[in-house]
């Protein structure tokens, strides 16, 4: 398992110390990740811009059997996710502006593209393809298109930037991708 | 008691269908034990369950039965909300994907205006929040105000459909014009010598006619014409690319969507409209015998309180099985603890008994009923009361069944009936001090209102491993009644009573 020091926090995210943190994980600038959310990257795990990773949300990257776990099998999730209260996600790769709505289950054979959302409870396990817009809703699981992308959370995580530190112990950014591309 | 598991103690209700007593209502004024399925129902008020608005129902069948604020979302059936959005004025078009949206609602651009100072606008979309789908899904405009303006969706069929309603109606006109003429020639007449147009068959509207006048009297309503509806035999072809391209199903509606939206039915979500929001009724219930109520809800939609409740477990004693002395085996003598308590002010004398007990000698039903409609209408005299009961249509009188009889132990019957004291809330907090008075055997414990009762039976010796025993008897009980029937009486009348129960006790787990 790797250390704890393979976490790279950029600047301008905020990230509560009593997240669950484990393994090679890149949380990038304006991500908001709240105390006892989790995120588990047995192979490493790039999050998007303004992310925002709920309470009790579980991101996990799991390892396959004999898939490498170094950068060539890093899970790239897009910009402006939202992560919503105990929602655990294991897909294959994430898009952009994809809303993951409570306690909903996104397997590890899933490819969720951009613009879906999935609805609160619904478990998706096998393996399929959301194409952009898919909206995931209802008891029966039943799909449909949205005209638009949903709108994005800015104001939310302006909010929460502002909040979570005044109750919050935050863990520091640690990384600067433009020193680090100087120091290189 | 628990709501969550079915109760192992079901009463017989007096039409011999088996409930539990919180499904049981009680009539005081028969007095006997009422169920869902033989009293009368009726729509006490209608309201819509999302904004609590009453509306009254003859404004409610204007509606269709909807309400006018709120939608329902066509396309997962959930409460629409309306989201605000502010727009600025002065842009040109509010939204990229088409002009009309716009057109409509935000005024030209001025240019006069100074665009530094960007007015703002409030315009509101519905947006359904389990399914995300929004007004704008289908292309209707945003309006400025949250509710009232949203346009109906009027169908392809719309005006046949008003037609065919104008027609039918004055078909119904009509037939009832002419019930009426026909009863008024049938009466006899009020003259003393025959007229007459009595004697040679003349109608004062034929004479008039044969005179030349017109019509006094309103013109018989004919109905107007409608053009039929005509059969087709010849059918458009289905398009070529049918067979060729794949379908989306993303685009088609489904089952539940298609009746959800019966006007016209739309095969594809691009035509799925907000649908008005169904009405809700309160109801109220009424005994078939006496036309008592039994239950009457508060008018208002959001108290949940009632005006009248006889919920049989505020006036029968009410029993739960609390445990078996030992495992059920065929043959083998048990006993199973029961506890009862009272629910009314009186004390009560409770006896088992395993055969039906000899009925007090019931009231003339006739000239009963005709003295509690004399004192329904005194108390109950609202307008809306009057309605209801105008609208009512004559009761099905009572079809009492015979109860099919699945006990299969036997009692062993107590020596003696007891008294289950009446309820005292104060005493709970009591200490207690109750001296012990010599109690028969088979009392095991008692306190306040309740009493843990010890009933010996034996199941039958045929029953097999698995099967259910199910224990019944007769508990007769008095029940102090504070209604009386007859106006002069005041004083409560004590009746005795008796309703068959059936426990379900569990399975034979051991065969002998
Ligand atoms: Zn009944
Ligand atoms: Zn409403
Ligand atoms: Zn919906
Ligand atoms: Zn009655």
């Amino acid at each position: 398992m790797p250390a704890e020091s393979d976490i790279k926090i950029m600047p301008k995210s905020v990230v509560c110390e009593e997240s669950t943190l484990n393994g090679d994980i890149t949380i990038s600038s304006g991500c908001v990740v709240h105390p006892s959310a989790t995120i588990i990257a047995e192979a490493p795990i790039v999050l998007g811009e303004n992310c925002i990773v709920e309470e009790y949300a579980t991101i996990a990257h799991r390892l396959k059997d004999g898939a490498a776990s170094d950068a060539s099998n890093t899970l790239h999730i897009g910009a402006n996710n939202v992560f919503e209260v105990g929602c655990t996600v294991e897909a294959a790769r994430i898009g952009d502006k994809n809303v993951f709505e409570s306690k909903c289950f996104v397997g590890s054979g899933v490819t969720v593209s951009s613009g879906c959302v999935v609805g609160a409870g619904i478990q998706l396990r096998t393996a399929q393809v959301l194409p952009e817009n898919t909206i995931v809703y209802g008891r029966q699981a039943l799909q449909r298109e949205a005209i638009e992308k949903q709108g994005s959370q800015t104001l939310q995580i302006d909010f929460l930037r502002k909040v979570l530190p005044n109750y919050h112990h935050l863990r520091k950014p640690n990384y600067d991708p433009k020193k680090a591309r100087s120091v290189v | 008691m628990s709501f969550m598991q079915p109760s192992p103690v079901k009463y017989a209700c007096s039409c011999g269908i088996v409930n539990p007593i919180n499904k049981l209502f009680f009539c005081r004024h028969c007095p006997k034990l009422r169920c869902g399925y033989c009293v009368s129902h009726e729509v006490e008020s209608h309201f819509c369950s999302n904004c609590l608005e009453n509306i009254p129902s003859s404004e409610a069948r204007h509606k269709k039965n909807c309400c006018a604020n709120c939608f329902d979302c066509p396309c997962c059936h959930h409460t629409l909300s309306a989201r605000a959005t502010t727009v600025p004025v002065v842009r040109k078009t509010e939204e990229p994907k088409d002009g009309e949206s716009a057109g409509a609602a935000t005024p030209p651009p001025a240019s006069s205006k100074p665009s530094a100072v960007p007015t703002t606008k409030k315009m509101y979309y519905l947006s359904c929040l389990s399914c995300r789908w929004t007004t704008r899904d289908v292309g209707i405009p945003d309006q400025g105000v949250a509710t009232g303006t949203w346009p109906d969706n009027e169908c392809l069929y719309q005006a046949r459909f008003n037609t065919l309603m104008e027609y039918y109606q004055s078909v119904v006109l009509q037939e009832k014009q002419e019930k009426q003429e026909f009863q008024r020639r049938k009466a006899p007449k009020a003259h003393k010598f025959p007229s007459l147009t009595d004697r040679t068959g003349l109608t004062v509207s034929l004479i008039r006619r044969q005179i030349g006048w017109s019509e006094k009297n309103v013109p018989k309503t004919k109905p107007l014409n409608i053009t039929p509806a005509e059969a087709i035999s010849e059918l458009e072809d289905l398009p070529q690319d049918i067979f060729t391209q794949p379908i989306n199903l993303r685009n088609i509606t489904t089952v539940a969507q298609r009746h959800s939206q019966p006007a016209d039915q739309p095969t594809a979500v691009g035509n799925l409209y907000p649908q008005r929001r169904s009405l809700w009724i309160k109801r109220s219930l009424r005994c078939r015998q006496c036309e008592h109520n039994l239950i009457k809800p508060e008018y208002h939609p959001t108290s949940i309180k009632y005006r009248i409740q006889l919920f049989a477990s505020y006036h029968v004693p009410e029993v739960v099985m609390v445990r078996l002395e030992h495992p059920l085996e065929a043959g083998q003598s048990n006993a199973i603890l029961l506890k009862l308590s009272n629910p009314t002010m009186y004390d009560m004398t409770i006896s088992i008994l395993d055969e039906k007990p000899t009925e007090e000698p019931q009231i003339n039903p006739d000239e009963f009923q005709a003295t509690c409609k004399i004192k329904e209408e005194a108390v109950t005299s609202s307008p809306l009361m009057k309605v209801a009961a105008l609208a009512r249509q004559t009761l099905t009188k009572e079809v009492t069944r015979e109860v099919r009889d699945v006990a299969n132990a036997k009692i062993k019957l107590l020596e003696s009936e007891f008294v289950l004291n009446q309820r005292d809330d104060s005493k709970e907090f009591d200490e207690e001090v109750q001296a012990q008075t010599e109690e028969p055997n088979f009392i095991v414990w008692r306190k306040g209102n309740k009493v843990l009762l010890r009933l010996q039976f034996t199941p039958a010796a045929e029953l097999e491993v698995n099967d259910v025993v199910t224990l019944g008897f007769f508990m007769q009980y008095t029940y102090v009644n504070t209604v009386s029937n007859t106006a002069e009486k005041k004083e409560p009348t004590t009746h005795t009573l008796s309703s068959r129960l059936f426990i379900d006790a569990g399975r034979i787990e051991k065969g002998n």
